[in-house]
């Protein structure tokens, strides 16, 4: 997959305006990281800095742009910054949108304890639509496909994908059956920015996507901290010795 | 086969098979599109091409025969042509075809019956052209459609074809862009991009690989004019294509196909084929130093996949999803290199504009939108189809004058453009014209061209269920206003037409528009809420008289509606009684009959059955 910004391309500085201020940011920059370099309030769940096929599935890190007398809304995750870009993170517009689409995601899954917060700040205590039940709401996924951008991008294993798609649409592996690709590194749990994928480490053994990985226990502390899978992987791709896992990061010297 | 490799040579290939032809011999062509092949064209050809040899004729040297694409009036199929008298003989049965060797071929004499009968002034119409369904017809992009044979590249070039390649190959780049441009050209996808200015902008982009992709994804239902060109003239398509390639200089072209149109995917992969052969495709076209090819790339028919993002990514291979179109395709589309995207239709006009010249097709349309649209025609109006008529003509004049009007004796309520999210367009705006601007004014949209007729027996509530209920299906699901507004727009419009609305569903099935329209991620997205918006914007007291008096004033949303025989029209035949699958209706013979409201199950039986017309719905 490949970025909607020009990560990298160019360092070259240049100047826009967000909401009334002119600051400076590099041509390789989205809207979105601009504003929070300037400590703007904006909203975004499925955007991670690292990750450049992420964004843009959401939809709340909604903003105006202004150029050329034109006027759009967009995101702001993988909207890259032009010379003389105008930007409004908080118009009449944008709350508008934002809080519908929020009320959306909200009636997709009730339970997600970020998803009640970011609806309450834009107004939104419970939805006026249906609500999910079963998988969403069970799942607390809101389908942004971050956690299958980490498996592919930046883990490389491309265990799991978004399967389906409409409202079926669910990240998943192959067939829904454990999948011999996973490395049981967790990644996609972490990235997740509700919380919907379940990961239980239980002393040595980790429950992940349908299936349980033997954890190394560190030679010092004597606590679990890697699948074994994981270490074999960066073994396999890297010039990192197998013996480099028997102690965990915070006992290495 | 020779490679051709000079304009010159063309020129002489082009003599050499005109001279081989015997001139004004007379010719059958039989229909050989999908809708004519469904209904028996390939016994009808069979049958011509036994009783010709039967009859004691040879082809070729006493009577021409060739199958053609579809002439577009396929209700009517098999159709039949007769060349050079122009003879259009409808619906031509393997039986009738001894008949019509021996009366129209070998002597001047018409077979009446088969011939076109105008159902309001009972005319009978022999001569093609002066059938009302193509009278009003301006043909450019399907101009050789169902006169040549899809499947020989020698009948498209004594046609005239390949000669606008010739002449773009003698052009610089940029004139021919600026022809494009002065054509008013603009894409026939549904957005209306200006061709030219796409061209441009993608030629002034540095790189050293482009491509040209054609767009044959053709997802709406209904529509076929897209599978009607590629199966019916596919090299009016690839010299588009090569004519854009050149224009932009890329080196590379794809044709995205959809799986599930066999004959489109046969006919375009052997017209590429012969056309590499000949010496139009490949290294050095007609000996300039300009190499091009065309690959097809063959989609798994999801609607989204029409969108242009989706469509790159899946012809890269990767799942056929929408992405951000902040940076344009022109500038970073297929493998991120700057890409011109166009429409079937688009490509095939282009040859014509080159011959012909910008001026010549600047003259036809509007202001606003130059030249001619193909439409697929459906819905309750007597003649449907295909056709292509210059932009600018009034929707009244589709209906009435190539449609031949609503069927029987109803009235007309609507008409739906644009594909499944476009929007209804009211009888108090039938004399809107045919445009790109007015059409998207008027709160619906050009499309892809698909044009549904709706008569008083239509619930525009129940019309809005049905396109978003398409829509909640063919959402791809990445982005959230889509993917969860979508089915709870549908979930208001369900409880609407069962009975169970509410005051306040209008507003806020108009505030889920709002979301779509301007938070989802691609077109898909942004236009689902035309059928809704359009049907609240024009309808609105159909949506009031659901949600208050729980009623559907077109007898159509079964939950709201009631079947009552009405006694003074009930000649107590007992015909009804005896079809309900329900067993609950009742009544002595020659006496009135009575249903039982609470075992009706509404499925109109009765109504459909009655002899008298006695039962009303409420
Ligand atoms: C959901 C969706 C489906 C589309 N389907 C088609 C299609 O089937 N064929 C097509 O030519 N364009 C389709 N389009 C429009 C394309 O994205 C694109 O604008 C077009 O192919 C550009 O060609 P043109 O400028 O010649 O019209 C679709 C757009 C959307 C949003
Ligand atoms: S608008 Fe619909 S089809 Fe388009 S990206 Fe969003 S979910 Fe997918
Ligand atoms: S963070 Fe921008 S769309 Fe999700």
């Amino acid at each position: 997959m490949q970025s909607e910004l020009n990560k990298g391309a160019s360092m070259e500085k240049i100047k826009i305006i967000i909401d009334g201020k002119e600051v400076e940011a590099t041509r390789d920059q989205c809207v979105l990281d601009v504003a929070r370099e300037q400590g703007i309030y904006i909203p975004a769940l499925c955007y991670h800095p690292e990750v450049t096929s992420s964004g843009g599935s959401c939809r709340v890190c909604l903003v105006e742009v202004h150029q050329g007398g034109r006027m759009r809304l967009v995101t702001s995750c993988n909207y890259p910054v032009r010379e003389g870009l105008e930007v409004k993170t908080d118009t009449e517009l944008v709350r508008r949108i934002r809080k519908g689409v929020l009320e959306l995601l909200l009636a997709r899954v009730p339970d997600s304890e970020i998803i009640q917060d970011l609806a309450r700040r834009d107004g939104v205590e419970t939805p006026r639509y249906f609500v999910d039940e079963g998988e969403n709401y069970r799942y607390k996924c809101i389908a942004c496909g971050l956690c299958a951008q980490v498996c592919d991008e930046v883990v490389g294993v491309n265990a799991i994908s978004m399967l389906a798609r409409s409202r079926e649409k669910f990240p998943g592996t192959p067939f829904h059956k454990p999948s011999q690709a996973c490395i049981g590194c967790g990644a996609c749990a972490y990235v997740c920015p509700t919380g919907a994928i379940s990961m239980k480490d239980d002393e040595d053994v980790r429950t992940i996507w349908g299936r349980q990985f033997k954890l190394i226990k560190c030679s010092v502390c004597e606590k679990p901290y890697i699948p074994e899978a994981q270490a074999d992987w960066i073994v396999k791709t890297t010039d990192k010795d197998r013996s480099f896992f028997d102690i965990c990061p915070d006992h290495r010297k | 086969m020779q490679a051709i490799t000079s304009i010159q040579a063309l020129d002489a290939y082009r003599e050499k098979i005109r001279s081989k032809q015997k001139q004004d011999l007379p010719s059958v062509l039989v229909c050989f599109g999908t809708g004519c092949l469904a209904n028996g064209a390939r016994d009808v050809a069979e049958a011509f091409k036994q009783e010709i040899t039967a009859q004691g004729l040879k082809i070729d040297l006493d009577v021409g025969f060739k199958t053609t694409g579809c002439h577009g009036y396929c209700e009517n199929g098999p159709l039949v042509a007769l060349r050079p008298r122009d003879i259009l003989y409808l619906k031509v049965k393997p039986e009738d075809v001894a008949e019509i060797v021996e009366k129209s071929i070998k002597n001047e004499e018409l077979v009446e019956r088969l011939l076109y009968k105008d159902i309001k002034t009972q005319d009978v119409i022999a001569q093609y052209k002066a059938i009302p369904f193509y009278k009003h017809q301006k043909r450019i992009a399907l101009k050789n459609i169902g006169n040549i044979d899809p499947t020989s590249i020698d009948d498209y070039i004594l046609q005239g074809g390949y000669s606008a390649l010739t002449k773009a190959l003698g052009m610089d780049p940029d004139e021919i862009i600026a022809e494009i441009e002065a054509s008013g050209l603009r894409g026939r996808g549904g957005g209306g991009f200006p061709t030219g200015r796409k061209w441009r902008s993608c030629k002034a982009v540095e790189s050293d690989v482009r491509y040209v992709i054609c767009n044959g994804d053709e997802g709406d239902p209904g529509a076929f004019m897209d599978r009607s060109t590629m199966e019916g003239d596919p090299h009016s398509v690839i010299e588009g294509m090569i004519i854009g390639a050149c224009a932009v200089e890329a080196f590379q072209g794809y044709v995205y196909v959809r799986d599930e149109y066999p004959l489109a995917v046969k006919n375009m992969q052997s017209a590429i084929d012969a056309a590499r052969e000949i010496g139009f495709l490949g290294k050095g076209i007609l000996g300039s130093d300009f190499d091009f090819d065309i690959k097809i790339s063959r989609g798994g028919g999801a609607f989204v996949c029409g969108e242009s993002s989706a469509l790159m990514r899946s012809i890269e291979g990767k799942v056929g999803e929408p992405r951000a179109k902040y940076i344009r395709s022109v500038e970073k589309g297929l493998f991120d290199k700057p890409t011109v995207l166009n429409n079937v239709e688009t490509w095939a006009n282009v040859p014509e504009i080159i011959s012909k010249g910008a001026q010549w097709y600047a003259g036809l349309g509007t202001q606003g939108s130059k030249g001619t649209k193909v439409f697929s025609l459906v819905g309750k109006v007597n003649n449907t189809g295909l056709v292509e008529v210059p932009m600018g003509i009034t929707l009244r004049e589709l209906v009435e004058e190539i449609g031949g009007g609503v069927i029987g004796s109803k009235k007309f309520k609507a008409v739906q453009t644009g594909g499944p999210s476009g929007g209804c367009i009211p009888e108090s705006l039938l004399d809107l014209s045919i445009d790109f601007d007015s059409l998207t004014e008027a709160g619906s949209m050009m499309g892809s061209g698909g044009i549904i007729v709706m008569d008083e027996d239509t619930c525009m509530v129940d019309v809005a269920k049905y396109f978003t209920s398409f829509l909640v299906e063919e959402s791809c699901g990445k982005c959230a206003p889509c993917r969860d507004g979508l089915p709870r727009m549908l979930h208001i419009l369900t409880e609407i037409t069962e009975g169970r609305g509410k005051e306040g569903d209008i507003e806020r099935l108009e505030e889920l528009c709002d979301v779509l329209s301007y938070g989802a991620l691609c077109g898909l997205g942004t236009s689902a809420a035309n059928p809704v918006l359009s049907t609240i914007r024009y309808f609105r007291e159909e949506y009031e008289a659901h949600i208050r008096d729980k009623k559907c004033p077109a007898g159509v949303c079964k939950e709201l509606i009631t079947y009552r025989i009405d006694a003074e029209a009930c000649t107590g035949c007992t015909a009804c009684a005896k079809r309900c699958p329900q067993e609950c209706i009742s009544g002595q013979r020659k006496e009135p009959h009575v249903i039982d409201t609470n075992r009706c199950i509404k499925c109109g039986v009765c109504k459909d059955i009655c002899p008298v017309d006695a039962v009303r719905v409420e």
